[in-house]
């Protein structure tokens, strides 16, 4: 069994990428249960996305809506609060994560609401919510499946659309019949599903506010899209009295009918589903049908500034599919928690460090392998690998603004490597140096396994090909030697 | 704490900054003329013959749980009843909400039993809805390309409520009400509606190892009767 271990997803406390991945990596239970997540949800995908002949096609315009949604937002949003107004709501702007907490906690307080449900929405922990509302004396109750096992042990979530699924069926059982009194409670996903819903069916009939996200923002109608699977959205969209919604400020559609689009690659890409069991749209208050009392949260928290760079920008069309972590070999490796921030994966390593304007997180741009199967299977076309070398680049920028990287062995060697480089007799001299020096520690088998030195840090994790006999030049110099020349 | 009466303005200020003063006060009918060259060449309409698509429905259907039983116009309210009368043999169900606007005449069969009753939503307490077994409605289109029943909540199909509590849901849909496709849902749709519900199979979860567990909060038994008209 591990140590107890909480994963710290404030990316301005938690630790760089690699040393907190060291924890993932010696915990043999969270791998299993994070590849075998992983290997179910990709095998479903794959299926779902090779029956759709017109997959391509929807990419593209789901790129490109997302796209001009994001180069007009200004005017998107405004139309979005005016017709969101119209219609009853109340819309809010908030510039900062504290401003959006000072919002809802004051929308609670006129409410005179000490307790509120809530629907799994992953802005709500990027401005770390649930620990506010309690701390002013609010009772939160998380009511996704996931967020449940999640809040009731104290864990956080690993995955932007399965939060839980570091967790196993025997460790949901111990959580579930430690806190809901259930000592006899078997480890079956049918009966700690029942529990869920025994838990929660009291509280959906008898608090009467609410707490969620938005998957979209309709400009043209002023509605918000909600898509889930359990009905526990439902619920906290259709029973209580009050409903706040937390939403960033990129997450505007243009149309209603843009949803035609979007609707058909986000459950395909997330969770391998024709389509989501339920999908919720509503326009402000609806006289006699749920909430009375509807308000919006429009948070930016570092969205705006996103924005400026076009290579960048992209960043925010993401619709949080999943699809990318699912995809990517190093989140399968490492799970969620490395991340160190509610948005994991290689969309979590581009959106987080800008999000932090890159004053924290840096290691992240890092943290994928720009192996480019996060853009393949992205249903928006994030460049997602483009994107990480511009940051790395502005990591390496950032650098240079401190005097003392002028005396980084890694700065001075790049410098005498690109040196080097650019006078070839230096280049071929270096190499058969490097030739000679290198032979001491190449094996039998051609690969060197250590290292000292510097050179560890690259063969402690893995191992180098060793130095050819002849280069790829000298044997074309050699072979331009032997051969006559073409014919003319 | 940025005052709030500021925040919309350094927000929007932000973004105009961002993405350049062109992207404000853009006339609408600039910005729809951008919107009408963006790309869309995915499937938008029905590629498969009418008989072909209800069976797409129907597969679509049964791999998400759903029942589905086929009738004729003329013995639609037979129909009606004897979904309400094997729900009732079957688990005891004996109390159905209809929506007020429900067409009387679908219930005829059904009023004459007196195993159930039928309790018309005249603004109906939660407590009333929550304890009733079952709920009879229809839609306003399905998509049989992703097995999606799509509910506007007008009259005949209730308000939000009533079919997200009762553990039971019967749904009437006629044959010319399904389409093929998603985009051609959205044809349909003169003018956008102000609540929407999408339903593609009883509630599920999947966040316990993957497995997919039936029925969390939402209703756990989807019916379906499909009318041939």
């Amino acid at each position: 069994m591990s140590v107890p271990y909480h994963p710290q997803l404030n990316p301005t406390l938690a630790p760089p990428f690699p040393q907190a991945a060291l924890h993932v990596l010696r915990n043999p239970q969270l791998r299993k249960n994070v590849a075998h997540a992983m290997d179910v949800i990709q095998a479903k995908r794959a299926r779902l996305v090779l029956e759709k002949s017109d997959w391509q096609a929807l990419r593209t315009a789901a790129s490109e809506i997302r796209a001009h949604a994001l180069d007009h937002l200004g005017t998107y949003l405004e139309q979005f609060e005016a017709h969101c107004s119209e219609a009853g709501g109340i819309v809010h702007w908030a510039a900062t994560a504290e401003d959006a907490r000072r919002i809802i906690l004051d929308i609670l307080r006129q409410e005179q609401a000490t307790v509120v449900i809530k629907i799994k929405t992953m802005t709500s922990t990027e401005i770390q919510l649930n620990p506010f509302l309690e701390a002013s004396g609010v009772s939160v109750f998380e009511t996704d499946l996931a967020e449940i096992i999640l809040q009731l042990g104290h864990d956080e979530p690993s995955h932007i659309v399965v939060p839980a699924l570091h967790v196993n069926r025997s460790q949901v059982r111990d959580i579930f019949a430690r806190s809901m009194g259930l000592p006899d409670l078997s480890d079956d996903p049918h009966a700690l599903t029942a529990a869920a819903r025994h838990y929660l069916r009291q509280k959906f009939l008898s608090i009467p506010t609410a707490i969620g996200g938005a998957n979209f923002l309709i400009a043209e109608t002023g509605s918000v899209a909600v898509v889930e699977s359990e009905g526990n959205g439902r619920m906290c969209l259709t029973l209580p009295r009050t409903l706040i919604t937390l939403a960033g400020i990129e997450k505007v559609l243009p149309r209603f009918q843009d949803l035609e689009v979007m609707l058909q690659v986000l459950a395909r890409s997330a969770t391998g589903e024709r389509m989501n069991p339920y999908t919720s749209l509503w326009t402000g208050v609806v006289p006699g049908d749920g909430p009375q009392h509807f308000h919006v949260v429009l948070l930016d928290n570092g969205r705006s500034g996103i924005l400026r760079n076009s290579v960048d920008r992209q960043t925010l069309k993401c619709i949080r599919c999943a699809a990318c972590m699912n995809a990517c070999p190093v989140y399968r490796q490492t799970g969620g928690h490395a991340y160190g921030s509610v948005y994991p994966g290689p969309i979590g390593a581009i959106l987080t460090p800008q999000l932090m304007q890159m004053h924290h997180a840096q290691s992240l741009p890092y943290a994928p392998t720009l192996c480019g199967a996060c853009y393949e299977v992205c249903p928006v076309k994030i460049n997602i690998p483009e994107v990480l070398i511009d940051l790395r680049a502005r990591v390496v920028d950032q650098d240079r603004s401190h005097l003392e990287h002028y005396f980084d062995p890694l700065y001075l060697g790049m410098r005498l490597t690109g040196f080097i480089f650019r006078h070839p007799w230096l280049f071929h001299s270096a190499q058969r140096l490097a030739r000679l020096g290198l032979r001491l520690f190449t094996r039998k088998d051609g690969w060197i396994h250590s290292l000292p030195s510097v050179g560890a840090e690259w063969t402690q994790t893995r191992d180098l090909r060793g130095f050819p006999s002849r280069t790829f030049h000298e044997r074309w110099v050699a072979r331009s030697a032997t051969q006559s020349p073409r014919p003319q | 704490m940025t005052p709030l009466t500021t925040a919309r303005q350094l927000i929007l200020d932000r973004i105009r900054d961002a993405t350049g003063s062109a992207a404000f006060d853009e006339p609408s009918i600039e910005l729809a003329a951008l919107r009408a060259s963006l790309s869309r060449d995915y499937i938008r309409k029905a590629t498969l013959a009418p008989e072909a698509i209800l069976a797409l429905l129907i597969e679509r259907l049964h791999e998400y749980d759903a029942e589905v039983v086929e009738c004729t116009h003329d013995l639609l309210p037979a129909a009606v009843a004897a979904e309400l009368l094997a729900a009732n043999l079957a688990a005891g169900r004996s109390s159905f909400i209809v929506p007020a606007g429900l067409p009387s005449a679908w219930l005829d069969v059904a009023r004459t039993h007196s195993e159930f009753t039928l309790i018309p939503d005249h603004d109906l307490p939660i407590d009333l809805i929550e304890d009733a077994s079952g709920v009879i409605t229809t839609a306003f289109c399905a998509v049989a390309d992703s097995g999606t029943i799509i509910l506007h909540h007008s009259p005949a199909e209730g308000r939000r409520l009533i079919t997200l509590l009762p553990d039971w849901h019967l749904c009437i849909l006629h044959a010319s009400q399904v389409v093929q496709t998603l985009p051609e849902y959205f044809d349909l749709c003169k003018t956008p509606p102000n609540l929407v519900t999408w339903i593609s199979g009883p509630s599920a979860t999947a966040d316990i190892e993957m497995t997919r567990i039936k029925g969390v909060h939402g209703p756990r038994f989807l019916h379906v009767l499909l009318v041939r008209d």
